[in-house]
């Protein structure tokens, strides 16, 4: 049994700060905004015991806030309380079943206290829950590797924990992903276009000497789109072509882990995820990637939308790394700076 | 001694490297996906037996689902059938080639993540857990193997040229492989109704000689059991031990002793192919289900290289043949016709340790006894082993007629050209 590991949360996927939107459309009153925005401040300067107990404050008017039983969830997890937080996840899981992320984090708790399978079932849970949902994708394929060299080392009997690995499970700080933005949580609903599960990959037979066999195709089921190019002044759509160029270089630079491309297709003022500093994103996304023995990074189905320099470009991703299969939907905010087009902001679902 | 340990198992289960990488036939997927489990048959124990087949069973029935893509639902069994047997470390590392087809490409058997180098580097720790995973391979081929390749219906094997009442049950072991085959005896003649995986000698078969690790070839019978409270958890659930050596063995000179059929130990469900020190090793459940089903002494044990079936039909004919030749003997026993008798026993004969000439003296003093009394040959077990020589080893019931018992003896014959001489014959 690996032993429990500190939390030190990442978190990878582009996460929307509380919008007064956002809130105001889930929740009438916008004191909730502020009682949220203050939560997170507190928890970003690092003084969870202020945060839990402004959480607890705005909690007793009310109780049932799946926003701030979520942060309250967050901020047990980092002050060391796995099992406070695991009950509070797994209220709000059988309460709001429709929303991922009390799921995925359950499952990082579950996998730090050694307990792969009962993570596995929430992350499959998360991803019933919003397909498309890459963190949970991500984080079960770690899952799925640590739990195969479990059995491999069963298999032939390495004995202890020498060869599990722990894995790097991210952490969802905040609630409600830009997938479901705008959506009440009680009506939410998974993403129909995009894949069930992860990328299955057909064995080979296990006692075949079969040549390599490939993950099998992403289930392409492209959303109609709204706007269709050759509506578009032959201009714009000449920049379109410029657009879709730079969202394939990124691709590429990302697939070949070349990180100062890929870290150069992103704009200066690029909106980091959980308002990072630039710094830290960029050190993430270096871990993450170059962590990586093997990516690729398909981009299809694209429509762009341009508006002078800024440009709003969607599209399917296929991602393929050593840990994860997955397709899902992702949106890149892109400025002309200069004659090239960066990324200024980056989501993903939807 | 080759299974009668008293030191802890450890030792022996870090068992050096005797299995090589197999390359597995193209095809051999497809072919699997045919396989149709043994019927069990329709008698009393159908239910034991189907728990005794179950782990082997289910193993197959993932590798079906694989076969058919269908690897969500084949986890979901391979979940269930390490909940049953969590040492089936076959049944693990399959899990794991499941659980890794969901974030990679699984290229083959045991395709173990990069973060566990096997063959990369030189390393005894890491040439010890490649050889542990070609040992599973080889596992998976030969159940595969014994699965796909049946024996033809209404065969047997070519050594079980007649069972005797008291046998009720048979055994033959298939050690190309690596199956044992449980035979009832019924009014039909044997009848297959189980077969399981064993593991043999670390350095194969034909053993020859104290030590060698081999498993021995040959006709034998389980001279008792062992019951597991007497042995060391590696047993098992228990041991049966055989009459290794045999008159024949003897005859040879080979030598070595302790040849067991034993169980697994708590912490393996099956061992390697090749993986003894000579003993037959089965799974406790089905060692088990033998324990509780076959009776000492009277259960004969073939251990074959490759175990040849054929129809009763053609059994038949030599049986006959056999019975005139057996049938001589019991007439010229019956004349009291010593040197007719002596005739049938070839010069290098022996009983246990008496040689002809001594032997001539007690058949002798038997005749006298006899007084020209007819005697019958019932019960009469015939098993016929043919390598280098062709023998054959009669256990029958010798009964004076009018008497109710008789005593049971063993001879063992040789043939030379198209005479049959006895080379040994005693009292079990």
């Amino acid at each position: 049994m690996p032993s429990i590991r500190s939390f030190t949360p990442h978190t990878l996927l582009r996460l929307l700060p509380v919008t007064f939107a956002l809130s105001a459309a889930l929740f009438t009153a916008s004191v909730h905004a502020n009682d949220v925005d203050e939560v997170n401040q507190l928890l970003k300067a690092g003084k969870q015991a202020q945060a839990l107990t402004k959480v607890e404050q705005s909690l007793t008017t009310k109780p049932r806030d799946p926003q701030l039983r979520f942060l309250k969830g967050v901020i047990q997890t980092e002050m060391g309380k796995p099992q406070d937080a695991i009950g509070t996840f797994t209220k709000l899981t059988e309460e709001y079943p429709e929303l991922p992320e009390p799921y995925n984090n359950l499952a990082v708790l579950h996998a730090s206290g050694g307990q792969f399978d009962k993570a596995r079932a929430a992350l499959e849970m998360a991803i019933r829950t919003n397909p498309s949902y890459s963190t949970a994708h991500e984080n079960l394929g770690d899952i799925y590797a640590n739990l195969a060299s479990q059995a491999y080392s069963k298999a032939l009997q390495l004995g202890g924990s020498s060869s599990t690995l722990q894995p790097k499970l991210t952490l969802i700080r905040e609630l409600f992903t830009p997938g479901s933005k705008g959506v009440n949580p009680s009506a939410a609903k998974p993403v129909a276009t995009a894949p069930a599960s992860p990328t299955v990959v057909a064995p080979v037979p296990p006692i075949a000497t079969a040549p390599a066999v490939k993950p099998a195709a992403p289930v392409a089921t492209a959303p109609a789109t709204t706007t269709p190019a050759s509506a578009l002044p032959a201009a714009v759509v000449a920049s379109d072509k410029d657009i879709e160029q730079a969202v394939q270089a990124w691709a590429k630079a990302w697939s070949s882990k070349d990180m100062n491309a890929y870290l150069g297709s992103y704009a200066k003022n690029f909106d980091t995820p959980k308002n990072q500093a630039r710094k830290t994103w960029e050190d993430e996304r270096r871990d993450r990637i170059m962590g990586k023995s093997r990516i690729s990074v398909k981009v299809s189905d694209l429509v762009t939308k341009t508006n002078g320099n800024t440009a709003v470009v969607k599209f399917r991703q296929s991602y393929d790394a050593d840990a994860l299969s997955t397709s899902s939907r992702k949106t890149l905010e892109l400025n002309k700076v200069g004659d090239r087009w960066l990324i200024a902001k980056e989501t993903t679902g939807g | 001694m080759n299974c009668f340990r008293n030191s802890s198992a450890t030792a022996l289960l870090a068992s050096s490297a005797v299995c090589c990488a197999v390359l597995f036939a193209p095809n051999a997927w497809a072919q699997s996906s045919k396989i149709t489990i043994l019927s069990s048959g329709k008698n009393k124990n159908v239910a034991q037996r189907k728990i005794d087949l179950q782990a082997e069973a289910k193993l197959l029935h993932i590798y079906q689902l694989i076969g058919k893509g269908q690897n969500r639902l084949a986890l979901a069994e391979s979940e269930l059938l390490l909940k049953a047997q969590p040492n089936f470390q076959l049944a693990q590392l399959v899990h794991g080639d499941l659980l890794s087809s969901f974030v990679r490409p699984v290229n083959s058997q045991g395709d173990l993540p990069k973060s566990m180098p096997i063959a990369s580097s030189a390393t005894s720790t890491n040439s010890a857990t490649s050889a542990a995973l070609n040992e599973l391979r080889e596992e998976s081929l030969q159940r595969l193997k014994a699965l796909r390749e049946r024996p033809p219906a209404n065969t047997v094997p070519s050594q079980f040229l007649a069972l005797s009442e008291r046998n009720k049950h048979a055994i033959a072991v298939d050690a190309s492989r690596s199956r044992l085959y449980l035979f009832e005896n019924t009014s039909n003649g044997a009848k297959l109704i189980a077969d399981y995986y064993i593991s043999v000698g670390r350095l194969g078969v034909e053993k020859s000689t104290e030590g060698d690790q081999r498993t021995p070839l040959g006709v034998y019978y389980i001279t008792g059991t062992l019951s597991p409270t007497s042995l060391v958890d590696f047993y098992g659930v228990g041991a049966l031990p055989i009459n290794y050596p045999n008159p024949l063995d003897l005859k040879r000179g080979k030598t070595g002793s302790g040849i067991w059929l034993h169980g697994t130990p708590s912490e393996q469900f099956s061992r390697a192919p090749k993986a003894s020190d000579g003993c037959v090793v089965l799974a406790n459940p089905d060692l088990n289900h033998i324990l509780t089903s076959v009776r000492s002494r009277t259960t004969p044990v073939v251990i074959a290289d490759r175990l040849n079936w054929v129809s009763k039909t053609t059994l038949d004919a030599d049986k006959a043949k056999f019975n005139a030749t057996l049938t001589a003997w019991r007439q010229a026993k019956v004349q009291s016709d010593t040197a007719k008798l002596m005739a049938f026993y070839t010069p290098d004969f022996s009983n246990y340790g008496k040689n002809l000439t001594q032997w001539s003296t007690i058949l002798t003093s038997e005749l006298n006894k006899l007084k020209g009394r007819d005697i019958a040959l019932t019960n009469i077990n015939m098993m016929r082993w043919s390598d280098q020589n062709d023998t054959m080893v009669v256990t029958f019931d010798e009964v004076i007629v009018g008497k109710q018992t008789g005593v049971t003896k063993r001879q063992y014959w040789i043939r030379d050209g198209k005479n049959w001489k006895i080379f040994f014959e005693g009292i079990i």
